[in-house]
């Protein structure tokens, strides 16, 4: 006859009084899963819109506070500070990726580009039929005559993304997937290795596999042949100076679609699909751009030979001022460190014109009723658990009341205070587990109900309005280099669900034993501290 | 006979409506192995406390008993009672929502004496012995008249296996045919089971089939004359 047995005698034997306090913890748990199923299923929501949220962050030149420090400057200082415009470094960005915590990063350049001996992806809309063309212009020369020239346009059909570091966002959030052949590696970056990757749409296309050559210009090969545009001629450039051999070396699938009843579709250029999308390293566009600009400066350091800029070779290009960015995007690996990392990093850019974007506010407000739930809720919780320790000790108080009695025999009979302590606690915990199983069920019911109520009355005391995410469903072109994802309040509301999970049934059940525990420790000492023959006089 | 308790300057008073009242002053007394003894004296003499005193069950204000020659204080009180004494009330002192049998167990379970591994059957043999038959052995004390109350406390107070057993007026609130059986199991116990039985009482009936009597007179114990 052990105090677990005795425990179990008590329970059965006393049916009635065991009834009343599962009733009691019944009750009580009921309150308490409500609260905490309320709550957790708020974070919850949260958190899977967050993770549904890409985890990118945009660091970014904050320009409008670097104005607004040259405006303070003193005036003859303010031109000099012009010409030392801020911008992200290499080094910078390579700091950055140091972080365990990124998945990928586009340092990008993007351009456009003709293609010189393959096809751009036709989009067979109406815009095709009217993208290049020409038109006579007239003008009267130095003898009075009139001279008409035809003016011939050519819009660029492909579009170029070029990453200074392999590991592209795309592909890590599978906007890309490669299809054949590989990204371009770090090493063919620093060699500045002319290589590409182009969509499987324009391979296919084009007849074209890993290994072939394609070739592209920078400039529009009209310019070179119309009298409009002298100052490739001026400058010593040709036609053959803005075109470039690229080797493919890989072949990708574009996941992004193209929507042929969207609005805009009829009036998007080839360049705009995401079939004519070409990937290359950053480094071998910079190294074009700094030989056009080296030229570029030249020209007009001779020139100008009074201007103070071109003369001072300080304000030369070099390559570090043309790989440099005025914008970068991270991609974390989890989107619930995207907080953290961007507070981490905010604070090391204290007066830098640096800042970071992370899509957070948009986040923040469409969450305010899923955090005025879990406050509430949480509050709930608390309350509940006070007044649960009270009315649990206040009642375990007058149950052991009547059993100072027993409490005496049993430390008469040579029982240990521990041992009476974990009868009566066996006890507790036997009724406790009961009303809280029952009111798992009951609590998860009522838990969703209220919780989906209070929701919606948030939703509507917010002002929020439960809106399509309009932007989802269509293509807005090559051009948006925005790499967060838009979110409703739909999105979230939608991911609201509460789910009573074995975590949050294991919170309550610890929650309750230690309100036991509690409930049983107080009076247990209250009555104990005395010696068995003052307990049994008083019980007498 | 070797001195199983042994009482060594024990003192003890309690404050009584502002007034001290002492109960025990100097008090020492020697208790042999064995016997049976009966504590008397007038009412308000301190008997009930003396017998709290050396059961383990309230400690003196000073003073020293020892059980065997060990301090009990170093045995531990708890441990004392647990398994070196039982003692029965004059309430009985059950656990009224065990069975008798139960109870028995419970001071079976608790104690570290030596105990036969068939815990219950020795617990129905004890309370057979003392005339509860099985099927009262199995119902609820509560249900049980005094004297079979008393007798499952007696069955119990010997569960636990000890040398020596306390019984404060342990037949209060028996009838006299009852009191007698309940007086003839512990001039048994020590007779057939060389038990120390210590009673508390103000019954001469009880006291004469003692084989000692104590009286508590001014805070001190002495042996009375067989002619008192």
């Amino acid at each position: 006859m052990n105090f677990f047995q005795r425990a179990l005698k008590n329970v059965t034997r006393k049916l009635s009084k065991s009834m009343l306090l599962a009733l009691t913890f019944f009750v009580i748990g009921n309150f308490v899963i409500v609260g905490l199923g309320i709550s957790n299923a708020a974070e919850q929501a949260k958190v899977l819109t967050r993770k549904k949220m890409r985890a990118a962050i945009t660091y970014q030149m904050d320009y409008d506070a670097f104005y607004e420090y040259v405006q303070n400057l003193p005036e003859d200082e303010q031109q000099d500070a012009y010409n030392h415009y801020p911008y992200i470094t290499t080094d910078e960005i390579e700091a950055l990726m140091a972080d365990d915590r990124l998945s990928s990063i586009n340092a990008l350049t993007t351009l456009t580009a003709w293609p010189m001996d393959f096809e751009a992806v036709p989009l067979n809309n109406e815009y095709e039929q009217r993208e290049n063309g020409s038109s006579m212009s007239c003008y009267i020369d130095e003898n009075g005559q009139e001279v008409c020239e035809e003016y011939v346009w050519i819009e660029p059909e492909i579009f170029i993304k070029a990453n200074a570091y392999p590991n592209m966002i795309e592909f890590a959030d599978e906007m890309f997937v490669m299809v054949e052949g590989e990204m371009f590696s770090q090493e063919e970056i620093d060699d500045a290795a002319h290589v590409c990757l182009i969509t499987d749409t324009m391979a296919e296309y084009n007849n074209l596999s890993v290994g072939d050559t394609i070739e592209i210009s920078f400039e529009s090969p009209a310019d070179f042949n119309s009298s409009f545009n002298s100052w490739y001629q001026d400058l010593g450039i040709t036609e053959e100076d803005v075109k470039m051999e690229l080797e493919v070396i890989g072949i990708f699938n574009n996941m992004t679609e193209v929507d042929p009843t969207a609005e805009n579709f009829e009036w998007m250029s080839k360049m705009e699909s995401p079939e004519n999308v070409v990937l290359m390293p950053d480094s071998v566009y910079a190294e074009y751009q700094y030989n056009l600009s080296s030229i570029s400066w030249d020209y007009y350091k001779e020139m100008w030979p009074d201007d103070e800029y071109y003369q001072n070779d300080d304000n030369r290009p070099t390559m570090d001022s043309i790989l440099s960015k005025t914008s970068v995007t991270l991609l974390l690996h989890d989107p619930l460190e995207v907080d953290n990392f961007v507070e981490e990093v905010e604070a090391t850019l204290e007066g830098q014109f640096r800042e970071l974007n992370a899509n957070n506010e948009t986040f923040k407000q469409l969450a305010r009723p899923l955090d005025t739930l879990t406050l509430f809720a949480s509050l709930i919780v608390g309350l509940v658990l006070i007044n649960a320790v009270v009315i649990i000790t206040l009642v375990t108080a007058l149950t052991l009341k009547t059993r100072e009695y027993e409490i005496g025999v049993l430390l008469s009979q040579g029982v240990s205070k521990l041992k009476v302590v974990g009868q009566f606690f066996v006890e507790l915990a036997i009724v406790a587990i009961i009303g809280f199983t029952l009111s798992v069920g009951s609590g998860t019911m009522i838990a969703g109900k209220v919780g989906e109520e209070m929701l919606q009355y948030q939703v509507e005391f917010a002002g929020l309005e439960q809106t399509e995410n309009e932007d989802e469903d269509h293509y807005i072109g090559n051009w948006n280099d925005s790499y967060f994802t838009e979110i409703s309040l739909e999105d979230m509301v939608s991911e609201y669900k509460v789910d009573i999970s074995p975590l949050i049934i294991g919170e309550i059940y610890a929650a309750g034993l230690g309100i036991v525990l509690i409930s049983i420790l107080i009076p247990s000492f209250m009555i104990m501290r005395y010696n068995p023959k003052k307990i049994l006089m008083s019980a007498q | 006979m070797s001195t199983l308790l042994k009482l060594e300057n024990i003192n003890y008073s309690y404050i009584d409506g502002g007034m001290k009242r002492t109960i025990l002053k100097d008090c020492s007394f020697e208790f042999e192995a064995g016997k049976f003894y009966t504590i008397l004296g007038p009412s308000g003499s301190g008997k009930t406390t003396l017998l709290s005193i050396i059961a383990g069950l309230d400690t003196p204000e000073s003073g020293t008993f020892y059980y065997e020659g060990e301090d009990v204080q170093k045995i531990g009180l708890n441990k004392y009672r647990r398994n070196k004494m039982a003692i029965v009330f004059q309430q009985y002192n059950l656990i009224n929502y065990l069975t008798a049998h139960e109870n028995v167990l419970l001071a079976m379970s608790e104690t570290d004496n030596p105990i036969p591994k068939n815990k219950k059957g020795v617990a129905y043999a004890l309370l057979e012995k003392f005339g509860i038959g099985r099927s009262k052995a199995n119902r609820l004390v509560s249900k049980l008249s005094g004297g079979e109350q008393q007798r499952v406390a007696i069955a119990r107070a010997l569960g636990s296996n000890v040398d020596l057993i306390f019984a404060d007026e342990p037949t209060g609130n028996l009838d006299t045919a009852t009191e007698e059986e309940i007086i003839k199991i512990f001039k048994d116990l020590t007779e057939n089971f060389g038990k120390t039985v210590i009673v508390v009482t103000h019954s001469n009936a009880v006291s004469k089939l003692s084989d000692l009597r104590v009286k508590l007179e001014d805070g001190q114990l002495r042996l009375m004359n067989s002619d008192e």
